[in-house]
């Protein structure tokens, strides 16, 4: 996934304040937290910076994709092996005997499923990514094998 | 629910909807498992003798003659049947004097052996949930074997004594020659070379016994000797990397075993690919004594290397494989001899071993189209309905019938 | 050039799902005929990733595409996923620990201007058919 000093390197980093930030790196930032587009930096959009603004269109592209949480699931890479479905917290929390014990869940409030063979996202909201109060739970990354889901 | 029986875990905890010619939706399902339920519907077999197309009836009488008139006859497969299919087949075996064996012997049997036959400690995949607090997997990496394995059982589940799971109370340990997926996840990972896992072994040994171990980092492997003596149950499930290793030393296995044994509890859970290989050789076993590589010739039981596949391939004058593709799977000096006699194949999809085969008999695919039970990896019975509606006989009602033509 | 590397074959869920849709597909060919080497071996053989070599040893020959290691430096070790292609160099004399089938393969590796093995062709030798 790409990083704030990717992002940054690509700007004008001429600190015009603009956007409403101090810095250009407090922009990169708010980029790659999707606080902010790269419509919102007026110094990008001119001609002589067609080439950068082009790059980190190509690079901001996948957090398109991304939930409000920031998860992508890439379903090519999933095992399908069930490591987030049972490691995740909420999961566990309303399902503790099923997820809770390794098993695939009956309802529908858990947020990690696997079907047709691979992950699927659903009720974001409850994830402890979510919101004001959000923690910076990985549960799901750090026990995928494959990369499979990220967040950005 | 359905059983999935894509490989020895054998889950039953799957959800499916069928629409014809496809699976509308599964749940639970791993993509292993997604693979082989989708060969539901993938290059089915045609009952064919000499790849002409013929009746189901004609091709079992075709393959009933071949065997009877056979001297050296060799029934192989085995681990893709269920336990009542496997009990026609062995005695079918004796019936036409053949030799009979499955798809591990000529590598892994061994480690088989010795659990079945009580030499290594074994436990449940349940006792794994609920017990433990290291696993091991040593020349095995389930992520792409048993997918589920880690979520299921060994690593990231709660059980009983094990309410905090991977996060505070489990440790998962990987001994491989490479970074295997596994390795990636796991909480200690220690590469060996390519047969240096006796040495290893003898390391390991060494910081149990409080000595400098001559082999590997000597930092790794005296923390490792202190998170196996912490255990309080261990469970070490080796694949075929280690056996294939040590397989004719594998009294270094059991002395490893043994002393961790004298330490605290450790429990070997062996890594079999197919979802009832472990039955085969559980019911060979009880028959005759020996779990694999038996041969009834002349009426006697005799078992050896010269009965496992890779030999008696190159003596057979025919042979039946059922479940299993040897041409694929097998040496090519073996699949060479295979290819060359009378093969009979009985199998529910195309492969190069129903190419190469005199006559095809197509069969029912077992938790979808037919039913039976199965032993799990870990010794578990588990039983399965058919969920399809199929015209496809079954391993179990074809060996009925070719032992009733014989 | 030609080095002599040790084989470890292996099992990929991925190319086990390509089997079940059908081990004729050129999918399976893609993820069963490879080799993946360490870098090291890679740039002392003068090959580069996806290129052709030719793999072969006293049992069988074989020529399939490289794909580089992503894994910490192995020289010396080659890994091949189970399959037809990496059983053309597996010995069947019975396994022991000194002729340990699957697991310890020793086969030499130099770059190669032919295509891919098919399955097809594996099909033939096993027939005794063809060349």
């Amino acid at each position: 996934m790409v990083g704030a000093m990717e992002i940054y390197k690509l700007l004008p980093a001429d600190a015009c304040k603009e956007c409403g930030y101090t810095s250009c790196m407090a922009l990169a930032v708010a980029l790659l937290n999707r606080e902010k587009k790269l419509d919102d930096c007026p110094s990008l959009q001119n001609p002589k910076y067609a080439d950068k603004f082009n790059k980190l269109k190509e690079l901001l592209a996948p957090l398109e994709k991304a939930s409000e949480t920031g998860l992508i699931i890439h379903p090519e890479k999933c095992f399908g092996c069930g490591n987030c479905v049972v490691a995740c917290p909420v999961n566990v929390a309303a399902e503790p005997t099923r997820c809770g014990i390794g098993l695939g869940p009956q309802g529908d409030k858990v947020i990690l499923a696997v079907e047709d063979g691979v992950v699927k996202c659903m009720n974001v909201k409850e994830c402890r990514r979510f919101g004001p109060n959000k923690i910076m739970c990985n549960a799901c990354t750090v026990t995928c094998p494959s990369k499979a889901i990220e967040f950005v | 629910m359905v059983v999935c029986t894509g490989c020895s875990l054998l889950c039953e905890d799957i959800e499916l909807a069928l629409a014809t010619g496809a699976i509308s939706q599964v749940k639970n399902l791993c993509r292993k498992g997604h693979g082989h339920f989708q060969a539901l519907f993938t290059e089915r077999t045609m009952p064919k003798i000499d790849g002409q197309e013929v009746s189901v009836d004609q091709a079992i009488k075709k393959a009933a003659d071949i065997l009877r008139n056979a001297k050296h006859p060799l029934l192989y497969g085995w681990s893709n049947s269920t336990l009542e299919a496997q009990r026609v087949g062995i005695d079918l075996a004796r019936k036409l004097g053949a030799t009979i064996d499955d798809t591990m012997s000529f590598c892994r049997g061994i480690l088989m052996e010795r659990v079945l036959t009580g030499k290594l400690p074994t436990c449940t995949l349940d006792d794994v949930r609920n017990f433990a607090d290291t696993s091991i997997f040593w020349g095995s990496d389930p992520s792409n074997s048993h997918p589920r394995h880690l979520s299921r059982f060994a690593y990231y589940p709660r059980g009983e004594k094990r309410q905090k799971s991977y996060e505070e109370e489990r440790t998962c340990i990987v001994v491989d020659v490479r970074k295997s997926a596994t390795a990636k996840l796991c909480s200690n990972y220690f590469r060996v070379p390519p047969g240096g896992d006796a040495d290893f072994i003898a390391s390991v040994i060494a910081v149990l016994d409080g000595k400098i171990p001559k082999y590997g980092d000597k930092k790794r492997m005296i923390e490792l000797g202190t998170i196996l003596r912490k255990t309080e149950y261990g469970a070490i499930s080796p694949g075929l990397g280690l056996v294939s290793s040590i397989q004719d030393r594998i009294e270094l296995l059991e002395t490893l075993v043994a002393k961790l044994n004298e330490i605290t509890t450790f429990k070997v859970v062996p890594m079999v690919e197919h979802y009832n290989t472990r039955g085969f050789n559980q019911l060979l076993l009880n028959d005759t004594g020996y779990l694999n590589s038996v041969s009834f010739h002349s009426g006697q039981v005799t078992h050896g290397p010269e009965n496992s596949v890779i030999a008696a391939a190159k003596g057979c004058d025919a042979a039946l494989v059922i479940g299993s593709d040897p041409l694929s799977s097998l040496p090519f000096g073996t699949a060479k001899c295979l290819a060359r006699v009378p093969l009979i194949a009985i199998d529910p999809r195309r492969s190069l071993t129903t190419d190469a085969a005199k006559v095809v008999i197509p069969s029912a695919m077992y938790g979808l189209e037919a039913g039976g039970s199965a032993i799990r990896m870990d010794g578990v019975k588990i039983e399965f309905e058919p969920i399809v509606k199929s015209d496809l006989l079954s391993d179990e009602q074809i060996l009925k019938r070719l032992k009733e033509e014989i | 050039m030609e080095a002599v590397v040790t084989v470890v074959t292996f099992r990929d869920i991925f190319q086990y799902e390509a089997e079940k849709k059908s081990r004729y597909s050129e999918d399976y060919r893609k993820l069963s005929a490879q080799i993946i080497l360490d870098k090291q071996d890679m740039a002392g053989l003068g090959v580069k990733d996806s290129q052709n070599v030719l793999v072969k040893n006293d049992v069988g020959s074989i020529v399939v595409a490289v794909k580089t290691s992503e894994d910490d430096p192995h020289p010396g070790l080659a890994f091949m996923v189970n399959s037809p292609w990496s059983n053309q160099l597996v010995s069947d004399d019975v396994c022991t620990a000194s002729i340990p089938g699957f697991k310890r393969i020793s086969a030499q590796i130099s770059p190669s201007g032919e295509n891919v093995t098919q399955i097809s062709e594996l099909f033939q030798k096993m027939r005794g058919q063809g060349a």
